[in-house]
């Protein structure tokens, strides 16, 4: 059986080590929590970091959240023996540079699942590209393990840093890196984590209507993942990467044509409706199932994190009641 | 790469005699027969029994016929459209070299059982998902057939949507690694740079002409279109303005004024002061960049004219 699609439309990425962010993180509304150890933890606190991972993948997905964890590139044997624990849905691996990298990962992660009764495979992989070695080599990154299941990148601040480029700035300066990481990505059959241009010179990681305008672009360029650093575009990413209601009706209507147009002698046609020209063939066809698909799990998606939340919200309130009543 | 003039590849379903006539009256440089795109899967037997008589309509009128066949048809596709008319085949959705060996042997066997000329017919490879676009350099390489090399409809097949640009997303990165394996496997690269809302080779008349322009700045010699309205503007897009026509031969002209007694006065020539080129410092080379111009120029104008006859020795059609 082919495996589910993820919905992952919105997540934080946020430092294990600072309780306000950790604590208020279920309630979010994200498709996913990235518990970073990596670039927001200081040097002298990893191996604290790395002993927190395990209590708070619990409390992150609480309202329904994947819980995932960016370890860090020089860590890996001892940041995977410390985050390996059951609720991890992937293990975020920065600056990936060569296959070997991604295997060992994956022979570490494989001998933990066994060893801590996780089902094998579970923990996926991102292995994320962000120095030019790592473009040179992302075929072969991608390649490396079945545990690599989204593939992207080729921007960022590493990315410019490697480049030495400024990274806010009104054009696209990642365009042949980014080609490179997408093509190999559809080579393998992946998940494309990838994004329309948008031009933004502010640097801003906290404006909603940007994050919407951003994830509006990606849904209508069929790209699925979202993903930020700041609370205010959760909800922006949410709403932009989930099909509206009419591209639903839309949908259901092209595929309506498709089926008349098998009938006929055409593989394409064009057809008028509500002022505008649909072509209609067997590529907007396949384009409409997908749509329909990623609208019934992304609805699927938001009934599961509500049913999260609320069983949350009844334990807490559960778990006070005695204690309230023994303060009055 | 060869020096025939192919700026404009209009296909069209082969199982369409309408198409076909019409597409006969287009102008396009290449009419290209389709079994594998254009034609619905229930039609496709009946379209390759045909194919011969579907040539007839096409050949009169002074143009290049080519088949686009099905690499998953591949046996069928060819036995069918291999005939003396035929200047070769487009191969779509391309993904291994190892495809194209085997429509090369099998053009071979063709050639041979029905009195060919050995190794005359092309192969033009489409590479439209990301395996082709990952392996193009060989699939360029692996057969001396192999003459040119195109992107086809890759944003379909690829599912590329128009970003908010309107650029189509990463078709400006496809579409130079494609440019530059086929220059460095040394075929003709053939594409337009489309741009939203033009989709799949389909855009008005007007857009397919800046395409085309647009397509020939970065490096494509042609481009494939799907409908006969396109095949002007294409050839237009393709051909060298006017003004580029004018620059080009003055630039010549002042490169034979530049040499004394045979000899060149210095390695670089000065144009500054030169009216209409500014500062320019050229050399041998971009000379003979004009001369190429002029070459295609000249031969676009050739291409226009046999075209022009061929259709003027065409029989009246009964009506």
């Amino acid at each position: 059986m082919a495996e589910e699609r993820k919905v992952r439309r919105s997540g934080l990425t946020m430092p294990v080590v600072t309780p306000r962010f950790v604590n208020a993180a279920w309630t979010r509304g994200c498709d996913y929590i990235n518990l970073d150890l990596e670039d927001s933890v200081p040097q002298h606190l990893k191996g604290y970091a790395r002993g927190l991972i395990k209590e708070a993948i619990d409390n992150v997905s609480k309202g329904g959240a994947e819980a995932f964890t960016r370890i860090n590139h020089d860590l890996i044997q001892a940041d995977l023996e410390g985050i390996i624990w059951p609720g991890l849905s992937k293990v975020n691996y920065p600056k990936a540079e060569h296959g070997w990298e991604i295997e060992k990962l994956d022979r570490i992660i494989t001998r933990l699942e066994r060893e801590r009764g996780i089902r094998p495979g579970t923990v996926e992989i991102g292995a994320n590209i962000e120095t030019s070695v790592g473009v040179a080599n992302s075929y072969e990154i991608a390649s490396a393990s079945p545990r690599v299941k989204e593939f992207g990148g080729a921007t960022g601040y590493d990315m410019s840093r490697d480049l030495g480029v400024e990274m806010f700035v009104g054009f696209d300066q990642f365009v042949y890196g980014k080609g490179e990481v997408e093509l190999a990505a559809r080579a393998l059959g992946l998940e494309v984590r990838a994004a329309p241009f948008t031009a933004n010179v502010t640097g801003s990681v906290s404006d909603p209507d940007r994050a919407f305008e951003e994830a509006e672009a990606a849904r209508k360029c069929g790209f699925r993942i979202g993903g930020g650093l700041h609370p205010n575009v959760v909800a922006p990413q949410v709403k932009g990467l989930t099909p509206t209601d009419e591209e639903v009706e839309d949908a259901r209507w092209v595929l309506e044509r498709a089926r008349e147009l098998e009938a006929s002698p055409d593989t394409w046609r064009e057809v008028e409706r509500n002022g505008k020209t649909w072509v209609i063939d067997r590529y907007e066809a396949a384009r409409a199932v997908e749509l329909l698909e990623w609208a019934a799990l992304c609805a699927e998606r938001d009934r599961s994190k509500e049913d999260a939340v609320a069983r949350t919200q009844e334990q807490e309130v559960a778990q006070e009641s005695p204690e309230s009543r023994r303060g009055s | 790469m060869n020096d025939k003039v192919r700026r404009s590849w209009l296909l069209v379903p082969a199982s369409r005699d309408e198409r076909i006539a019409s597409a006969a009256a287009s102008n396009a440089d290449v009419v290209v027969l389709d079994l594998a795109e254009l034609v619905a899967e229930k039609d496709k037997p009946s379209a390759r029994d045909s194919f011969q008589g579907a040539i007839e309509p096409v050949k009169a009128g002074g143009v290049e016929i080519f088949a686009q066949v099905d690499p998953e048809l591949m046996y069928a596709d060819l036995r069918a459209c291999v005939w003396p008319e035929l200047a070769g085949v487009v191969v779509c959705r391309l993904e291994a070299a190892e495809q194209v060996r085997e429509a090369d042997r099998l053009l071979g066997e063709l050639e041979e059982e029905r009195g060919l000329v050995p190794g005359t017919l092309e192969i033009v490879a489409s590479v439209e998902n990301a395996q082709g676009n990952r392996a193009a350099y060989e699939i360029a390489t692996c057969s001396p057939r192999v003459t040119a090399l195109t992107l086809g409809r890759a944003e379909l097949v690829m599912d590329l949507r128009p970003e908010p640009s309107g650029e189509i997303h990463l078709y400006q990165y496809l579409m130079q690694r494609l440019v530059t394996v086929a220059n460095a496997a040394g075929v003709t690269p053939l594409g337009a740079w489309w741009r939203a809302p033009d989709r799949g080779l389909l855009a008005t008349p007007e857009r397919t002409g800046e395409a085309a322009v647009r397509g020939r700045a970065i490096g494509f010699k042609g481009s494939m279109c799907l409908l006969d309205n396109q095949a002007e503007p294409l050839n237009r897009g393709f051909s060298p303005t006017e003004r580029e026509e004018t620059e080009a031969r003055r630039l010549v002209e002042a490169w034979k004024e530049h040499f004394v007694g045979g000899v060149a006065r210095n390695d670089t020539m000065n144009l500054t002061g030169v009216e209409g080129f500014g500062q320019r410092l050229v050399g041998p080379e971009s000379v003979q960049q004009s001369r190429n111009l002029l070459d295609l120029a000249a031969r676009c104008a050739a291409k226009e004219e046999e075209k022009a006859a061929a259709v003027e020795q065409r029989p009246v059609p009964s009506p």
